[in-house]
C-alpha cells in the first residue's frame, strides 16, 4: 500500500512537458484575412502531433466548389497541409478542418479568408444556414433574463430606495441574481448554437469543435466574451450586495449591466447595416435598455412588491409609473428613429418580411402601451386617493406577459436583416469586425 | 494572448491549496477557536467566491473546444454560487445547515464535468489519468459536506473536506498531457514529452 502511494505521488510529481489537447497554434492563410494573391496551400500547425486523413482540410468557394487537394502531415505530425488550386481574385473562401489529437479527441474548426475582398465571418461560412428559430428563442430568453437583472435592480435603486422588509429585499435580490445567472447561461447556449451552425458538426464532434474563430473574429463572439465577463461581475456584485447588506453595490452592478447591454446592439444586425452610425447604435441601445428596464420592473413589481409588501404597493406603483412614462417615451422615440433609418420607404412595412415583423411588434407594443395607459390614467389617480383597485396584481402580470411577448418579436427582429439601404457617408470606420 | 493552459491550472491549484490549508487549520483548531477572529470565518468562502469569479475569464478565453468552455463555465458558476452561499451562511443571511449541501452539489457537478470530459481510459496518458483521478476524488469527496450537514462538529468530515482541496491542488500542479504514467503510455497517445 505504501509502495503504491509512493508510485502514485512520484508519477504525479515528475513533470513532463505540459500540454492540453492538441491546440491550433498557427494558420496560413490566417483566419479572416484579406490576401492580395491566391495562396498555394492551407497549412495548419498544432502544438502536438495530430492524426489526419486526406480530407482533413477542405476549402470551399462561396458556391460550394471544393478547391483543396489531399491533406498531408509533416513535422512529426504537427503540421497539416492541403494544396489549393482554382482560387480567384475577388472571392472569399471557407476552410473546414478535422484533426485527431494524441489524446484521442477529434478537434474541428472553420474559418474564412478572402482574396482581394474582406471575407465573411465564420458564422457566415459556406455550409452555415444562419440564425434559425432556436437562435431567436435563445435571444428572447437572453432579453428576458437581462430584463429581470436590470429591471429588478433598477426598481430597487430608483423606486424602492428606503430600507425594505427583509422578505421583499431577499426576493428582489434573488430575482436579480436569477436574472444574472440566466443571462450567463443563456448567453453561453446562444454562442454554442451559433458556433454549431458555423461548424456544421453533430453534437459529439461539436464538443471538440474549435470555437476560437467565432469568439475572436466575429462581432457576436466578441460581444459574447465581453458580456459574459461583464455579467459575471454584475452577478457577483448583486450577490455581494445581498450578502453584505450593501445596496450601494447595486449601483455599479446597474451601471455595468446597462453598459454591457451595448453588446446586444453591436452583435445584432444594427452593428453591420450599411447606414449604421453612432446615433443608430445609441438609439438601439436606448431602445433595448428602456424596454428591459420597463419589462423587468413590471415583473418585479408584480412578483415581489405586490405579494410581499402591501404597505409599499402604492409607493412602488406610483414611483414605477413615473419612471415607466420616461422609459416608454425613450422606447417610442428611439424605436421610431430606428424604424425610419432601417426602412428606406414606407411600403417596406408591408412588402418585406422585416417590415411585417416590425408591424406585428408595433401592434403588440400598442397593446402593452394601452395597458400601461390604463394603469397610468385610471388606476394611478385611484391609488393616489388610497382607493386600491382589485385585481391590480393580475393586471400587472398581464401587462408583463404582453411586454415579454414584445421582447420575443424584438429577438426575431434583431436576428432578421432589414431591407438594403444606401451606406451613410463616413460610417463603418469604427470597427473592422464583421457580423 | 492567452497564457498556456497549465499555467492557468497551476494558478488555480495555488488557490485551491490556500483554500485547503485554511479549511484544514479550521478543522484542526475547531470552529470556535478559528472564529475568535471574526474575519477568519470569511476567508475560505471569499476565496471560493473569488475562484468562481476568476474562472469566468478562463471559460471565455479558452475556446479551443466547446467541452472545455462548458466545463470551465460550469465550474465558474457552481464555485461562485457555492462561495456566495457560504458567505451568506457566515454572514447570517442563510441559517439552515442544509445549505452546506450546496458544496456537495458543487463537487458533484465538478466531478461530472471532469469524468464526462475525459473519454480515454485511465492509463491512456497523464492527462487522462489525472482527469479520472480528479473526477473520482471530487465524486467521493461530495460525501464530506453531506457529513458536515449531518454532524457539523465531527472532525473527520471537516478534515476530509479540507484535504480534498489539498489533494486537488497537488493533482492540478501535476497536470500534464502526453507523459508516461506508471511507465505506461498508450501507443495512440503520442510519444513521451
Amino acid at each position: 500500500m505504501r509502495r503504491l502511494l509512493v508510485v502514485v505521488i512520484a508519477a504525479l510529481a515528475v513533470p513532463g512537458v505540459a500540454s492540453a489537447h492538441a491546440t491550433l497554434i498557427g494558420i496560413s492563410p490566417p483566419t479572416q484575412s484579406r490576401l492580395d494573391a491566391p495562396p498555394r496551400a492551407v497549412v495548419l500547425r498544432f502544438d502536438q502531433a495530430v492524426t489526419t486523413t486526406a480530407g482533413a482540410i477542405e476549402v470551399f468557394s462561396v458556391g460550394g466548389r471544393r478547391l483543396s487537394g489531399a491533406a498531408v502531415s509533416g513535422d512529426h505530425g504537427r503540421v497539416v497541409r492541403a494544396p489549393l488550386k482554382g482560387l480567384q481574385h475577388g472571392e472569399s473562401y471557407t476552410v473546414r478542418w478535422r484533426a485527431t489529437s494524441s489524446d484521442g479527441h477529434t478537434g474541428s474548426g472553420v474559418y474564412t479568408f478572402g482574396i482581394g475582398v474582406t471575407p465573411p465571418p465564420p458564422t457566415e461560412a459556406y455550409g452555415s444556414t444562419g440564425p434559425t428559430w432556436t437562435d431567436d428563442a435563445a435571444r428572447w430568453a437572453f432579453f428576458v433574463a437581462l430584463s429581470l437583472l436590470l429591471g429588478t435592480t433598477g426598481l430597487r435603486l430608483l423606486v424602492l430606495r428606503e430600507p425594505l422588509p427583509v422578505r421583499l429585499s431577499n426576493r428582489l435580490y434573488g430575482l436579480a441574481a436569477l436574472g444574472g445567472i440566466a443571462t450567463l447561461n443563456v448567453g453561453i447556449a446562444a454562442f454554442v448554437m451559433r458556433a454549431a451552425d458555423a461548424l456544421q458538426l453533430p453534437f459529439v464532434d461539436l464538443l471538440y469543435g474549435d470555437l476560437s474563430p467565432m469568439a475572436t473574429k466575429t462581432r457576436f463572439g466578441v460581444a459574447f466574451v465581453a458580456m459574459t465577463l461583464g455579467y459575471a461581475v454584475v452577478t457577483a456584485l448583486v450577490l455581494l450586495a445581498w450578502i453584505l447588506d450593501r445596496p450601494r453595490l447595486l449601483w455599479p452592478a446597474f451601471v455595468l449591466g446597462l453598459g454591457f447591454a451595448t453588446g446586444l446592439s453591436l452583435s445584432g444586425h444594427q452593428g453591420v447595416e450599411p447606414n449604421a452610425t453612432f446615433l443608430t447604435g445609441l438609439a438601439d441601445w436606448l431602445h433595448l435598455a428602456a424596454a428591459m428596464l420597463w419589462v423587468g420592473g413590471l415583473v418585479a413589481l408584480a412578483t415581489c412588491v405586490w405579494p410581499l409588501a402591501p404597505s409599499l404597493r402604492r409607493t412602488a406603483f406610483l414611483g414605477f409609473s413615473r419612471i415607466a412614462t420616461v422609459l416608454v417615451a425613450v422606447l417610442v422615440l428611439a424605436g421610431t428613429y430606428l424604424s425610419i433609418s432601417r426602412l428606406p420607404s414606407v411600403s417596406d412595412l408591408w412588402s418585406t418580411t422585416y417590415g411585417q415583423t416590425l408591424l406585428v411588434k408595433i401592434a403588440i407594443v400598442c397593446i402593452a402601451l394601452g395597458w400601461g395607459a390604463v394603469h397610468h390614467f385610471v388606476l394611478w389617480p385611484r391609488l393616489e386617493r388610497d382607493d386600491a383597485p382589485r385585481g391590480l396584481r393580475r393586471s400587472l402580470i398581464g401587462e408583463s406577459a404582453v411586454a415579454i411577448l414584445v421582447l420575443l418579436v424584438a429577438a426575431v427582429l434583431v436576428n432578421a436583416r432589414p431591407p438594403a439601404v444606401e451606406p451613410a457617408v463616413g460610417v463603418r470606420a469604427a470597427s473592422t469586425l464583421p457580423g | 494572448m492567452a497564457p498556456r493552459p497549465e499555467l492557468v491550472h497551476w494558478a488555480f491549484a495555488a488557490g485551491f491549496l490556500l483554500l485547503g490549508l485554511i479549511l484544514l487549520a479550521e478543522a484542526i483548531v475547531g470552529r470556535d477557536v478559528f472564529a475568535m477572529r471574526r474575519w477568519r470565518v470569511y476567508l475560505w468562502p471569499s476565496i471560493a467566491f473569488g475562484i468562481g469569479v476568476a474562472l469566468w475569464p478562463v471559460s471565455v478565453f479558452f475556446t479551443n473546444s466547446t467541452i472545455h468552455m462548458l466545463a470551465h463555465a460550469s465550474w465558474a458558476e457552481v464555485a461562485m454560487l457555492a462561495g456566495a452561499v457560504q458567505l451568506a451562511l457566515v454572514r447570517g443571511k442563510l441559517t439552515s445547515r442544509w445549505w452546506t449541501l450546496s458544496l456537495s452539489f458543487t463537487l458533484l457537478v465538478s466531478a461530472a464535468a471532469f469524468l464526462i470530459h475525459e473519454q480515454n481510459p485511465w492509463l491512456f496518458s497523464r492527462a487522462a489519468f489525472l482527469h479520472h483521478a480528479i473526477g473520482w476524488t471530487l465524486l467521493v469527496a461530495a460525501i464530506f459536506p453531506l457529513g458536515q450537514a449531518l454532524q457539523p462538529r465531527r472532525f473527520g468530515w471537516s478534515a476530509g473536506f479540507a484535504m480534498t482541496w489539498i489533494v486537488l491542488a497537488v493533482m492540478l500542479f501535476c497536470d500534464r498531457d502526453v507523459a508516461p504514467i506508471f511507465g505506461h503510455l498508450s501507443q495512440f497517445a503520442g510519444g513521451p514529452r
